[in-house]
């Protein structure tokens, strides 16, 4: 039937929509409350990532499963979108992301304005990242990009009164225009190109658009989906939002949203890149060797990686707030990240995917533990935190761990997803094994930030009691509340979980990476 | 059946997580695991006398040896893979002796009692780890895992300027491991192993051509030089050894140091057999250095514990000479070395830490003939200094001995480079003994008492093991030549 077979692969996606409407529309009759609107979102949010899982056929779900397996990694799949098992796996960590940011704003002080709305908001930018996660169309893609870009615009504003937010959001919505212009300029020289803006078919097509109109379309989808990412150079504004949003929004801005940026870069990058390499298609007239679009696309790809990572660790080295730190530390995971698009082999795809997965934890779970600890009345800068760890040992350990997890410290996700990924890089040999250097040398200097933390949170101290009121002490759990408690649990749970023995989770991964890359090629 | 490694693993894990969990009864928990973990060690070694022939058919050349699959993807395996040859046997036996020492000397300690004797118990976890693993990653993983419970130990229970020492230590080791993975992960993609198996690096790396060693076997003896260490990358030691609670000094310098020769000897002297002929040349010379630096700083030290961390950077320097060397004995004597070094240091840390505790100082200069007030205290330092100095019928001798031995046989007359410095070294000794034991009391505070019982305990299992192993050396080496000591370059 043809109804049921469009409507069934979209459960999760027509899930997070009722969750929004219904949060929006309560909205608007009058019933605001937290506790009400916190539940519909976290509740649509978990019940879609089941129904994800099942589509990837995990065991006990697998019976609910509504992509028919058939559907899934087509070789040459022609409409708007398409289910991958790299795109459903992306679509899990989405959602984690969102379940984990949602479950802890359960915890807000009841009494603030704006629940219904943020819940509603998360949702729909949810429900637009998983649009991203299935998109087969450059247009389908940007524009899905647009939905989430929309409803994060208004999630850093939602407060209506804080004039840093206010300030914030603005910087956003600028910076995400001109990106937005920027990729559809680039998509439209593509379809000048190519005469198509079907992924699966430009990828086809491979040589035969003009080489420099190939190579300046690509530089402009570049530089837009560079905002998105946050890559330098086009990460200016990435600081200040995350600074100025509420600690739970950048949360869910660093932790989940900018990696569709990252994945966007999957979609539009990987395969054309690798059937032009084999192409050799050349943008000089003699044409051989370094100058071929495939490899210039590449190293251009690297060098952006190598200096986002370097850009970001330097400058989280110099910063004294915490928010800040924990920002620039974004950006130069974004480079770590990248590292996989320019190898762009099975492993390397694999070992990205798996970065990504665990900054959603590590990232994610530090801004939701940045929020726990602002709302005990603690200062924004570094040195406000003196004696946390050993006042409050719960944030403390569980900060630790998302730190050394962010450091690569072994028996943590962060150890391995920065051994899959460098090694895939040292496995691709050539050029390669210089990005897997670089990242080296980064992971190495970004240790001496993250253990700053540690000695500051454990050595120093113990604090002077501090004299600003805790917003948040009403809560239950000494200011903490249950919901912010069960997420940083989770996050940190997860983290060493998965660092302890992470074959389940990454032999997922790879599959899903193998089936991504030789649909590709 | 669980193999017995995996056992003493299981005992350590449970065991320090216990301890931080007893609250005021932590030190009696981890005393027991202590003792537990020392009887698990004693029946490793009572497998011993069956092993010349190497029983283990999993991994070749290994005893009680036992294999897991951990994570396997398309390009690389890596697996659980644990055990013990002569060489980790008797670096094995020295971590049960110094954590038991340990955990009794810091008997009464005060501040957070509980955490304390988890992080030594995590802190002996990772380097027992580092001894029994026969994988590049689950080696790495104990190797970083020693790093994060010693940073906490320097940074809380350390002396004035413990939270910088702490992040040196941190950065100046950490950064050192990211070269020394970098060299292990290259090693195993250039070479085509199939896996992180010592046994497929075993036999992969010799067949890599000379230059390709060359350079991978210096990436390697950076990452382990720095451990240590070896001079220039040294100026972490004195500050973390100083800065560091006495339990922390004596697990730094008599397992933390080992680990870097350990690993030197097992993941790239054996592995790179061709890279370490050809980088024999850099390696005495920096082990040279480090002799020479080592004893000529310590020449300068007022305080007594800087004097025996920088005679650590001494004494580890002749490690790295013996093992430059290459020779059979050369190995042998630098395996020596460590565990008699392992022994004497600690010894001589807790002599500094007791007399910081009695006197209120460990300024040489200011005390003089504490003997009388402090008699135990005054013998322990003089066993210390003796064995330190390598007087025979102590465990230093032998060691030394061979060490030096092995050097002659190799370089000749060179020979009398370290041997005049060693002379230098033991001068110095005496003379500090002369000056804070000896001659007319001065300086001593009042109410200056000798040592308390645990913290005797804890010295004088040390001293047991220095005079046994002294007098009867040959218990060690025939362990140590269970491994491919014996017999080494081979062919």
């Amino acid at each position: 039937m043809f109804a049921s077979s469009f409507v069934g692969p979209f459960l999760p996606e027509i899930v997070l929509l009722a969750a929004t409407l219904v949060v929006f529309l309560l909205d608007v009759v009058g019933v605001r409350r937290l506790e009400i609107s916190g539940t519909i979102g976290v509740l649509g949010l978990g019940i879609a990532f089941l129904l994800v899982l099942a589509d990837l056929q995990f065991s006990p779900f697998a019976a609910l499963a509504t992509v028919p397996a058939g559907q899934i990694d087509l070789a040459h799949p022609t409409g708007l979108y398409a289910f991958t098992s790299l795109g459903l796996v992306f679509q899990l960590i989405f959602l984690t992301a969102a379940f984990l940011v949602g479950l802890a704003s359960m915890s807000r002080p009841s009494g603030e304005r704006g629940a219904a709305i943020f819940y509603g908001l998360l949702t729909l930018a949810t429900l637009g990242m998983l649009l991203v996660a299935i998109a087969n169309d450059l247009i389908f893609l940007l524009l899905s990009i647009e939905l989430v870009s929309i409803a994060t615009y208004l999630l850093v504003a939602y407060t209506r009164s804080d004039a840093r937010s206010m300030e914030a959001a603005m910087k956003f919505y600028i910076v995400g225009a001109l990106s937005t212009t920027l990729s559809f300029f680039g998509a439209s020289l593509l379809f000048g190109a190519y005469g198509t803006t079907n992924l699966a078919a430009i990828e086809g097509l491979g040589s035969a658009g003009l080489p420099t109109l190939v190579l300046l379309g690509y530089g402009f989808l570049i530089a837009g989906l560079a905002f998105k990412a946050t890559l330098v150079p086009f990460h200016a504004w990435a600081v200040d939002v995350y600074d100025g949003a509420p600690d739970d929004v950048s949360a869910f801005l660093a932790g989940g949203s900018k990696k569709i940026g990252l994945f966007a870069f999957f979609l539009v990058f990987l395969g054309p890149i690798l059937a032009l390499k084999a192409s050799g298609a050349s943008i000089l007239p003699f044409g051989s060797g370094p100058f071929n679009v495939g490899p210039v696309l590449q190293i251009a790809l690297g060098a952006i990686a190598v200096l986002t990572m370097t850009v970001g660790n330097v400058l989280a080295l110099l910063q004294k707030e915490m928010k800040r730190m924990l920002a620039y530390s974004s950006i130069s995971q974004a480079g770590y990240m990248l590292i996989g698009v320019s190898v762009g082999t099975a492993p390397a795809v694999a070992g990205a995917t798996l970065q990504i997965f665990a900054h959603v934890l590590m990232k994610g779970g530090a801004f939701l533990v940045v929020a726990a600890v602002v709302g005990l009345g603690v200062g924004p800068l570094i040195s406000d935190w003196k004696g946390l760890g050993l006042k409050r040992p719960f944030l403390g350990v569980a900060f630790s761990l998302m730190l050394l997890s962010l450091a690569g410290v072994p028996l943590t996700i962060g150890f391995w997803s920065k051994f899959v990924l460098f090694s895939s890089a040292v496995e691709a040999q050539g050029y390669f094994v210089w990005l897997a250097v670089a990242g080296l040398l980064n992971s190495a200097l970004s240790v001496f930030y993250y253990a700053r933390v540690l000695k500051v949170m454990f050595f120093d101290g113990p604090a002077e009691p501090s004299t600003a009121p805790a917003p948040n002490a009403a809560l239950p759990l000494g200011g903490i509340g249950y919901g912010r408690a069960a997420a940083i649990g989770l996050a940190a749970a997860l983290i060493v979980a998965v660092g302890v023995y992470p074959q389940p989770v990454l032999g997922a991964i790879q599959a899903a990476a193998q089936h991504f890359v030789a649909a590709g090629a | 059946m669980v193999d017995l490694i995996s056992l003493i693993l299981v005992t350590l894990l449970a065991g320090s997580v216990a301890t931080f969990l007893a609250g005021p009864r932590a030190r009696w928990v981890a005393l027991g695991v202590s003792a537990l973990f020392a009887a698990e060690v004693g029946l490793l070694f009572l497998g011993f006398p069956g092993w010349p022939g190497y029983s283990s058919s999993l991994v070749p050349g290994f005893a009680e040896s036992a294999s897991y699959s951990w994570v396997h993807l398309s390009w690389f395996r890596v697996n659980y893979t644990v055990g013990v040859d002569g060489i980790s046997l008797v670096l094995i036996l020295l971590t049960a002796i110094l954590q038991f020492a340990t955990i009794l000397y810091s008997w009464n300690e005060t501040k957070r009692p509980a955490a304390y004797f988890g992080l030594v118990m995590l802190t002996c976890l990772g380097c027992f780890g580092v001894f029994v693993s026969l994988d590049i990653l689950l080696f790495f993983l104990f190797w970083e895992a020693v790093l994060v419970p010693m940073f906490f130990i320097i940074g809380y229970w350390g002396g004035p300027n413990r939270r910088y020492a702490a992040l040196k230590f941190f950065v100046y080791t950490h950064v050192a491991s990211i070269v020394m993975l970098v060299g292990l992960l290259a090693l195993v993609f250039y070479s085509g192993a199939t896996s992180f198996d010592y046994s497929s690096v075993y036999a992969a790396g010799r067949t890599l051509p000379t230059v390709t060693q060359a350079f991978l076997f210096l990436a390697l003896f950076f990452g382990f030089g720095v451990k240590f260490p070896i001079v220039p990358f040294h100026t972490w030691l004195p500050d973390a050894h100083v800065e560091a609670p006495t339990g922390g000094s004596v697990l730094l310098a008599g397992l933390l140091l080992k680990l870097g020769g350990y690993g030197l000897i097992r993941w790239a002297v054996f592995v790179l057999p061709g890279g370490f002929h050809v980088d024999q040349p850099v390696l005495f010379f920096i082990a040279f250095l480090s002799i020479a630096w080592g004893s000529i700083v310590s020449l300068a030290q007022r305080d007594l514990k800087r004097l025996v961390a920088y005679s650590s950077i001494n004494h580890m320097g002749i490690v790295l000479l013996a093992i430059a060397v290459g020779s059979s004995l050369g190995l042998l004597a630098a395996v020596l070395l460590m565990f008699a070094h392992g022994i004497v240091s600690a010894l001589l840390f807790m002599v500094s830490g007791s007399a910081h505790h009695t006197f209120g100082t460990r300024d040489i200069a200011s005390i003089g003939g504490a003997t009388p007030t402090t008699p135990a205290l005054a013998t322990f330092a003089m066993i210390g200094s003796l064995a330190s100095l390598g007087l025979p019928a102590l465990i230093g001798f032998p060691a030394e001995f061979s060490a030096l031995l092995a050097t002659w046989d190799r370089l000749g007359y060179w020979v009398f480079l370290p041997l005049g410095i060693l002379v230098v070294t033991a001068a110095f000794y005496l003379w500090m003994m002369q000056r804070m034991f000896f001659g007319p009391p001065r300086g001593i505070p009042v109410g200056a008492h000798d040592v308390p019982w645990y913290e005797g305990a804890g010295m004088g299992i040390l001293v047991v093991f220095t005079v046994l192993f002294g007098v009867l050396p040959g218990l060690l080496v025939n362990v140590i030549l269970a491994s491919p000591i014996k017999g080494f370059p081979g062919t």
